[in-house]
């Protein structure tokens, strides 16, 4: 127990602390990263303390300067010294403060009492949940996501995996990158972008493949046409199926089909052999080539030859391509030229156009392949890099691996030396982590909504930090039936850890209020592998408390009740936290919850696991100097560096001398990439007679994914209030419909009754549709279709077939 | 002789004729940002009660025959050409009055979450080309009935990246979730040296670099130069390095002055 420091005292000498570093760097050279950058001095007269953290929304990882007056937060500013935005932010991101006060915020723990709610007392919260675990560990699954810090997805999985010997943990991220990671990890062997925001700065075309950056990566994109406005020339690309505020600033628009991307990769490539323009030197130097493996469908596939590539791609002719996609057989053309010139740099973006695709993996892979074997990869300007929508998508989900199958540093549980590796980290008795992956979200919930006589072998399901009653694919299959009377769900129990009351906590038996973003203090990784670190700076409302706290208290809970996995092999607590003078402190207690920085020690402890697979971590105290840092992260010569572009000789530390271009963790274990090559597949529901229109969904610049945050925020809540259907003039005229008509809109899982808007903020062609997904009043997601990618387990949200009727 | 009459009257029916056009212009460009014109409570009406979201079909609907005179009385006042004209006069002298300044600091925050926040929109927009806004807002304007700000930072082509509309066209919300934040408030007065020294600027200058987007003709009463002949602004006033964010990382070192031997060390 350390009881000497008051928190305002924690937090003076915290300040002084880092007023005391940038003493010390003072005399350090500048570039390197021992350096502090200053955050904004504090204004005495207004008593405004301003302190650095990185935006609470997307995966761009934005930095803002915070300023508290009175114990709130009452401003936010582009940081100026931050690589990734330099200043600006988006209108989220200016507006972020008011994310934390909104009136109806979530400051007690509320237990189910018939059709209410009843106040409760956290010990009885944490008693119930313990109980439900107790009754059947086997049957508690634990929901999470990207925007779990890194030390609170550390603390799950470790509570998961290494406590309860059970692998039902999975994020919402499995519904957002999951084909990401398994397209990195097909090709390259191991996960996340070789490339960084730096490529923008570069390049001489951008490709966003079915990507708007505009609205959703706004300060990505704006550093792109920002470019243009200084005089550079920048060709702008989007391939999309509708068009969007990124195709206004696109010089080319290429319309596609749902899963034409699969056919224009092919094409792209078919180009480049056909006309001998693909990079010779590179493929024979650094890539192998790839087919699925039918007989024995795996993340690897087969080796194949040069040759069966080739013959493989000769069906993908401009005009077969046309046929597929619906883009013109001269834009294909366009586009293998473009990678066909050594002399420009390409760069290609992707978030969810790609990744939420029945062939997630396979078109994730095919883009790779493209930039692989035209040689656009590995120099500045050169990269094919994914996006994440959330703000530790990467940093949490990915690296440490909260995810049913997966370990921290790239581990799988499947693999009994990855998990004796972590059993020794962990210091837990040999054969604690189950062997056996557990279910992936779709599964997960699918089992949570199944009786328990009938299959339904998920009981407790414990969310934080995610609103899967609005997000989940196919609701009324997934998520609904919990509150069906009828559906037979009685002894199922739904936990929620929230900070408002959302589209989840209406059908959750009991409600946790969180802390969030600055009322905690947090560690994020975005979509560029930089990890980024921020302190507590207000205190939560009322009763709310920090997530992580929440699951080392049920830890603890049950490590009072004797149950054997919470404790490691020296009977120890699994979270067992010590002072600076070794003494345990028992921060399973709120009151003493931050007499030390738990989670500067899960950190620490998570850190070992990262340089598992070359994806080194600093020291904690590096990433509270700067404003984040991407991995690798290598100490040379005293000073921590960090690594712009991975595999790259210059730039990647653990590339060998002479090697240009070494992918050091080949799954062919040669040092080489994989080019691979999948057939175009139709869709998994394509528009036919009964349900003639394609149903696409998405977000909008106002509203981060399901709005539980930016709706209570007035400036973006009036500019964009609500949901609507985005139709073709068209196709509105041939149905009667006006601005502002409603219309049923039906698929085979449901139905929604929505307000139309024509020409609105996007445009979809003819026979397609669009709904954004934030209104929590009109949730599209009763109608998507949970077909899912048979590798990465993630869902297609861009294509299920509907029907429309005015009403 | 008629020829000569023609040849005189028809530049003057061209005048009418280009006058008309202007003022049906500009009665055109204010309807929708003015809430005296009639045509914004014809849109209410438009609306359905219950529903928390309705939509409104984007263009300003037309004015009832039954409702005309009112309607071009209303718009009179702002349609003369007399009062379309730049309201601008280089040579004027300006006084500020002492309660100019609250009300200005209270018009300036009614569309911005706290000092510093980028402000919405005030009208309709759709943001179609880079170059919708600068339409308008690069050199900025002041008639009597419009005041448009120029922009207070270089150009920056994404507009709507941080500038949303408060009212957008397609759908008017009237119910919100409540908030309680509560934004740092804007700076009185620059903190000065003495009496009658030039203040200093007391708000961050990123994004905020063309004084005269706030400070100048189209700014608002209260919080407008006195002396916008001036154009040099940080001659005489100064920025802060800390809010501006452009403080290196390192601490300002300094001389150390003579040493003065104490007393006893003398007689020692």
């Amino acid at each position: 127990m350390n009881g000497e420091l008051e928190p305002t005292a924690e937090a003076i000498q915290r300040r002084q602390f880092i007023k005391a570093t940038a003493m010390a760097a003072a005399t350090a050279v500048a570039g390197g990263t021992n350096f502090t950058l200053p955050v904004l001095a504090d204004e005495p007269a207004a008593g405004v303390q301003w302190e650095k953290a990185p935006c609470r929304f997307c995966g761009t990882g934005c930095h803002v300067q915070v300023g508290v007056q009175e114990g709130k937060v009452v401003a936010v500013a582009g940081d100026r010294n931050a690589e990734v935005n330099k200043g600006l932010l988006c209108v989220k991101g200016y507006h972020v403060g008011s994310a934390l006060y909104g009136k109806d915020r979530l400051t007690r723990p509320l237990l189910r009492d018939g059709d209410r709610y009843r106040e409760i007392s956290w010990e009885e919260a944490i008693k119930t949940i313990a109980d439900r675990i107790e009754a059947a560990p086997e049957r508690f699954a634990f929901y999470g996501s990207g925007q779990w810090t890194i030390p609170e997805g550390y603390a799950a999985q470790k509570f998961m995996k290494g406590g309860l010997s059970n692998n039902h943990i999975d994020p919402n991220a499995r519904l957002c990158m999951a084909s990401a990671v398994t397209g990195f990890l097909a090709t390259y062997g191991v996960d996340e972008p070789a490339g960084c925001y730096d490529d923008l700065d570069e390049c001489d075309v951008l490709i966003m493949w079915g990507n708007n950056p505009a609205e959703m990566h706004p300060v990505l994109f704006s550093r792109v046409i920002d470019r243009r406005s200084r005089g550079e020339k920048v060709t702008l690309i989007d391939i999309g199926t509708r068009r969007t505020r990124t195709t206004d600033a696109c010089q080319h628009y290429l319309e596609m089909k749902g899963h034409g991307d699969l056919a224009i990769a092919n094409g792209i490539a078919h180009l480049l052999i056909k006309n001998g323009t693909y990079d010779r030197r590179f493929v024979e130097s650094f890539c192998n080539f790839k087919a699925s493996d039918d007989e024995n469908p795996n993340l690897h596939g087969k080796a194949i030859s040069f040759d069966d590539y080739r013959k493989s791609l000769e069906p993908y002719t401009p005009e077969h391509v046309e046929e597929l996609s619906g883009v013109p057989a001269d834009q294909i053309r366009m586009l293998g030229d473009l990678f066909g010139n050594p002399k420009l740099k390409i760069t290609s973006l992707w978030c969810m156009g790609m990744n939420q695709h029945t062939r997630g993996t396979a078109v994730n892979s095919l883009v790779h392949g493209v930039h692989l074997l035209s040689g656009h990869f590995g120099t500045p300007g050169n990269a094919p890099t994914s996006l994440t929508g959330q703000p530790s998508a990467c940093g949490t989900v990915r690296e440490v691996g909260t995810l049913a199958h997966a370990l921290p540093g790239g581990r799988v549980v499947a693999n009994d030396e990855h998990r004796h590796q972590s059993e020794e980290f962990w210091n837990v008795p040999t054969g604690r982590i189950n062997a056996i992956p557990g279910y992936h979200t779709v599964k997960m919930w699918e089992s949570f909504c199944t009786p328990t006589d009938k299959g339904g072998d998920i009981g407790t399901i414990w969310v934080q930090v995610t609103n899967p009653g609005q997000t989940l694919p196919n609701l009324n299959k997934l998520f609904n039936p919990k509150g069906d009377s009828k559906a037979g769900l009685e002894d199922k129990f739904l936990i929620v850890s929230d900070v408002y009351p959302t589209a989840t906590t209406r059908l959750a038996d009991l409600i946790l209020p969180s802390a969030m973003w600055v009322e905690k203090n947090g560690v994020v990784g975005n979509s560029e592998r930089r990890t980024q670190q921020w302190f507590k700076m207000v205190d939560p409302p009322g009763d709310a408390r920090d997530d992580c706290w929440q699951t080392i208290a049920v830890a603890h809970e049950l490590f009072n009740r004797g149950m054997a996995g919470m404790k490691d092999r020296d009977g120890q607590f699994l979270f067992d936290v010590k002072d600076k003078n070794a003494r345990s402190v028992p921060v399973w207690d709120w009151e003493h919850y931050y007499d030390v920085n738990v989670d500067e020690q899960l950190f620490e402890e998570y850190r070992q696991f990262s340089r598992l697979k070359h994806k080194d971590l600093a020291p904690y105290s590096e990433y509270v100097k700067a404003r984040g840092l991407r991995w690798p992260v290598v100490e040379i010569d005293g000073q921590w560096q960090e690594t712009h572009f991975r595999f790259s000789e210059g730039f990647d530390p653990y590339v060998e001398p002479g090697k240009e271009i070494q992918f050091y963790h080949s799954s062919t274990h040669d040092d080489r990439a994989q080019i691979w090559f999948h057939p175009w597949i139709a869709p998994a529901e394509v528009p036919d007679d009964d349900y003639p229109f394609m149903l696409c969904t998405g977000r909008v610049l106002e509203h981060w994914h399901s709005g539980s945050m930016t709706r209570r925020i007035p400036e973006l809540s009036r500019a964009m209030p609500g949901g609507y259907l985005e139709i073709h003039a068209a196709d509105a005229a041939a149905h009667d419909l006006r601005n502002g008509d409603k219309v049923k809109i039906e698929s085979r899982r449901g139905s929604l009754v929505i307000p139309v808007w024509i020409n609105g903020r996007g445009q979809p062609p003819r026979g397609t549709v669009f709904i954004p997904f934030f209104d929590e009043t009109l949730l599209v997601n009763d109608l998507t279709l949970d077909a899912v990618d048979p590798f990465s387990k993630q869902p297609d949200y861009k294509k299920s077939a509907v029907r429309i009727r005015k009403v | 002789m008629s020829n000569s009459n023609k040849a005189r009257t028809t530049p003057l029916i061209a005048f009418v004729l280009v006058s008309f056009a202007i003022a049906g212009y500009f009665t055109g460009l204010q309807a929708p940002m003015n809430a005296s014109t009639s045509s914004s409570p014809r849109s209410v009406e438009l609306r359905e009660k219950k529903s928390m979201v309705t939509f409104e079909v984007g263009v300003i609907p037309a004015t009832p025959y039954m409702e005309m005179p009112d309607a071009t009385s209303a718009r009179r006042g702002q349609t003369r050409l007399a009062s379309l004209k730049s309201t601008i006069d280089p040579l004027a002298e300006i006084t500020i009055a002492p309660g100019d300044k609250p009300a200005a600091l209270h018009q300036r925050k009614q569309n911005r979450a706290f000092n510093g926040a980028p402000p919405t929109i005030p009208h309709p927009i759709d943001q179609r080309s880079d170059n919708a806004c600068v339409a308008c807002h690069s050199e900025g304007a002041k008639t009597k009935s419009l005041r448009i700000p120029r922009m207070s930072h270089a150009f920056l082509a994404n507009c709507t990246q941080c500038h949303v509309e408060t009212n957008p066209r397609h759908m008017t919300a009237f119910e919100f979730r409540e908030n309680d934040f509560a934004g740092l408030k804007a700076p009185t007065a620059g903190p000065r040296a003495f009496n009658e020294a030039p203040p200093q600027i007391p708000h961050s200058t990123w994004m905020r670099s063309d004084c005269m987007s706030c400070h100048g003709y189209a700014g608002r009463q209260g919080i407008r130069t006195t002396h916008p002949w001036r154009k040099n602004c940080q001659q005489c006033h100064a920025p802060s390095a800390s809010m501006d964010q452009t403080l290196l990382a390192v601490e300002p070192q300094f001389l150390p002055g003579p040493e003065i031997l104490s007393d006893p060390e003398i007689k020692e």
